[in-house]
């Protein structure tokens, strides 16, 4: 995993892209960057998945073509659910496979799969953290089928912000007017959020694939844990108006990857020119690694 | 010609000025130009600006209310049919970037029709946008459509047709589907329609509309779903694909990431880009 580093100059960026076929890439992140600061912007995509979604075949659903296409970006850490998590119940194989996977690339970082509404899924909590040491699990409460009232979620929440982790909620995968007509899900109602994160001290949530809109967005903004990413933030000004709306540090980016083409949140954080160099740095990877670096005692 | 280097997602300045991006669906207040006319219309331009700047679009096309029923609000319809200068203020203002296309109410065909004498006949504007919802909407099967496209095609116009096929069906009985459009455009055969949004379910929508050789598949409107422009690609064909932008409403990321993103040739993201609607514009050969 490539770490931030201050000391890096631009003779070294190249030197190290030349090696890894990326030299036009960082090049052009250099240049581009070109305020005294002379390197390319860090890149944390915290919302890819592997693996196949169900219901289709995507263009980077191999994991060695999706790492590729995200080290071409400049990604150089992404957060990995999988989509077999979704549908499947034998969750222990397929978090198991996710970790293996992971081992391939030391981009990806294995966020695993649980269902609290399965029988035992404590032990797969478990084995998330303790087993293969995951800073998160990833929930879909629409596909598992439970509003973040259950208790089972409270309790989810409370073992994960006890083990110095964090959640998180994926709103939704697809967007409800194109799912399967025999696989239906609402979106996750995010407004039962706000109390169950205030009731556990120290939780962090980072809310995935939601498009913000008023009021529910301050009511989430004004709980110091709930975290959101981009990756469904649209307009041309979504990216820049939703961090001017939530306190610093609390945006992360991430591209929903590969069910949306990776580029489209990336182009969305400069397209309207409105964030600076050290807001875009904090957006795409300073507050991940902040939020990554919170919880483990 | 072979990719370049991009930034954050973006291929460099040279790249996206050789794509000559034409951009058939932009949408600033889309719905209402503002109480005045069009200071919210200009307002949402200046908006986009920016990333029709970085992308370096050369022309952008809108969809102008005239007066004809196409809002709920009645005083601005009003004020358009007494003042119709005030729908040539964006293009006054924008006249190298913007192009247009009235909207049009198929609920009145008697005074579409004068429209587009007035707007399409007479110019400056270039065809016509049938929308998914609002006063002027009907379903495309609707037998209102049929004098209508006739005048249109009569002038030599672009049609752009609003679809989506929705999961659970239609919400509304004025929305049309790609299925629909097939229909109407069987009736005719020497017009070309654009197919906006794909049909949204864009699986669906590509196989309805895909031995219509006369319809043209429109990429906005929908989240930048992977494979899409693969597939669309790979079904009708890169000259059967027209890009829109959505802006400002939806984003460049979002809906110039699908393009520039897809696993396709350089060639056929020019055609998609750009020169499929120059040719349907009849500013450039096939």
């Amino acid at each position: 995993m490539t770490a931030s580093n201050p000391g890096i100059n631009r003779r070294d960026v190249l030197h190290i892209a030349a090696a890894s076929g990326a030299a036009s890439l960082v090049a052009s992140q250099v240049d581009a960057a070109s305020d005294g600061k002379d390197r390319p912007l860090e890149i944390v995509d915290t919302n890819v998945s592997l693996f196949h979604w169900p219901f289709r075949r995507l263009p980077l659903d191999v994991t060695e073509k999706l790492v590729k296409k995200l080290r071409s970006l400049g990604v150089t850490q992404a957060w990995a659910g999988s989509f077999e998590g979704i549908l499947h119940r034998d969750m222990a194989t397929v978090n198991q496979r996710l970790v293996r996977e992971c081992r391939q690339s030391p981009e990806l970082v294995p966020i695993g799969s649980v269902n609290p509404l399965l029988p035992d899924w404590e032990n797969d909590l478990q084995r998330c953290f303790q087993q293969h040491d995951m800073p998160a699990v990833r929930l879909h409460p629409n596909y598992h089928g439970y509003p973040l009232t259950d208790p089972r979620f409270a309790r989810l929440l409370q073992i994960a912000t006890a083990a110095g982790r964090f959640v998180q909620v994926a709103t939704l995968m697809e967007d409800t007017r194109t799912q399967n007509p025999l696989v239906r899900v609402a979106d996750v109602d995010l407004g039962l959020l706000v109390d169950q994160v205030k009731r556990v001290r120290g939780a962090r949530v980072q809310v995935l694939n939601w498009r913000p809109r008023s009021p529910l967005l301050e009511k989430l903004a004004a709980v110091p844990g709930i975290y959101f990413d981009v990756a469904r933030v649209d307009s041309t000004d979504g990216v820049p108006q939703l961090m001017s709306k939530v306190p610093a540090g609390q945006v992360l980016f991430g591209s929903h990857a590969p069910f949306l083409v990776p580029e489209a949140a990336l182009i969305r954080t400069h397209e309207s020119g409105q964030l600076d160099l050290e807001s875009m740095q904090q957006l795409l990877a300073s507050n991940a690694r902040r939020f990554l670096g919170k919880g483990k005692p | 010609m072979k990719a370049g280097a991009t930034y954050l997602g973006l291929p460099d300045a040279e790249q996206l000025s050789s794509y000559r991006i034409w951009d058939s669906y932009f949408t600033p207040s889309h719905s209402n130009p503002g109480a005045d006319g069009s200071s919210r219309l200009i307002a949402e331009v200046e908006r986009a600006l920016p990333a029709i700047r970085k992308s370096r679009f050369e022309k952008a096309c809108y969809f102008p209310h005239v007066g004809i029923g196409t809002t709920t609000d009645a005083a601005l319809e009003k004020k358009l049919r007494a003042n119709p200068d005030l729908v040539l203020k964006p293009l006054q203002r924008w006249p190298k970037l913007l192009l247009g296309m009235i909207q049009l109410n198929a609920n009145d065909v008697k005074t579409s029709l004068d429209a587009l004498n007035r707007w399409l006949r007479d110019g400056p504007m270039r065809g016509v946008y049938f929308t998914g919802s609002g006063p002027g909407a009907v379903a495309c099967s609707h037998r209102n459509m049929i004098p209508l496209v006739e005048r249109i095609a009569s002038l030599g116009g672009v049609i752009m047709q609003h679809t989506w096929f929705k999961t659970g069906g239609k919400t509304g009985p004025e929305q049309s589907t790609p299925a629909e459009l097939a229909q109407l455009a069987a009736k005719f055969p020497e017009q070309e329609f654009l197919c906006a949004h794909a049909g949204g379910e864009w699986q669906k929508g590509i196989r309805a509309v895909r031995e219509q050789e006369n319809i043209l598949v429109e990429t906005s409107g929908f989240d930048a779903t992977a494979g899409f422009i693969e597939m669309a690609v790979r079904e009708v064909g890169a000259k059967r694909i027209v890009f829109g932008s959505h802006l400002p409403s939806r984003s460049l990321g979002t809906e110039l990431g699908k393009v520039v993103g897809a696993e396709i040739s350089e060639a056929d993201k020019r055609l998609i880009l750009g020169q499929n609607y120059r040719r349907l514009l009849k500013v450039e050969a096939s």
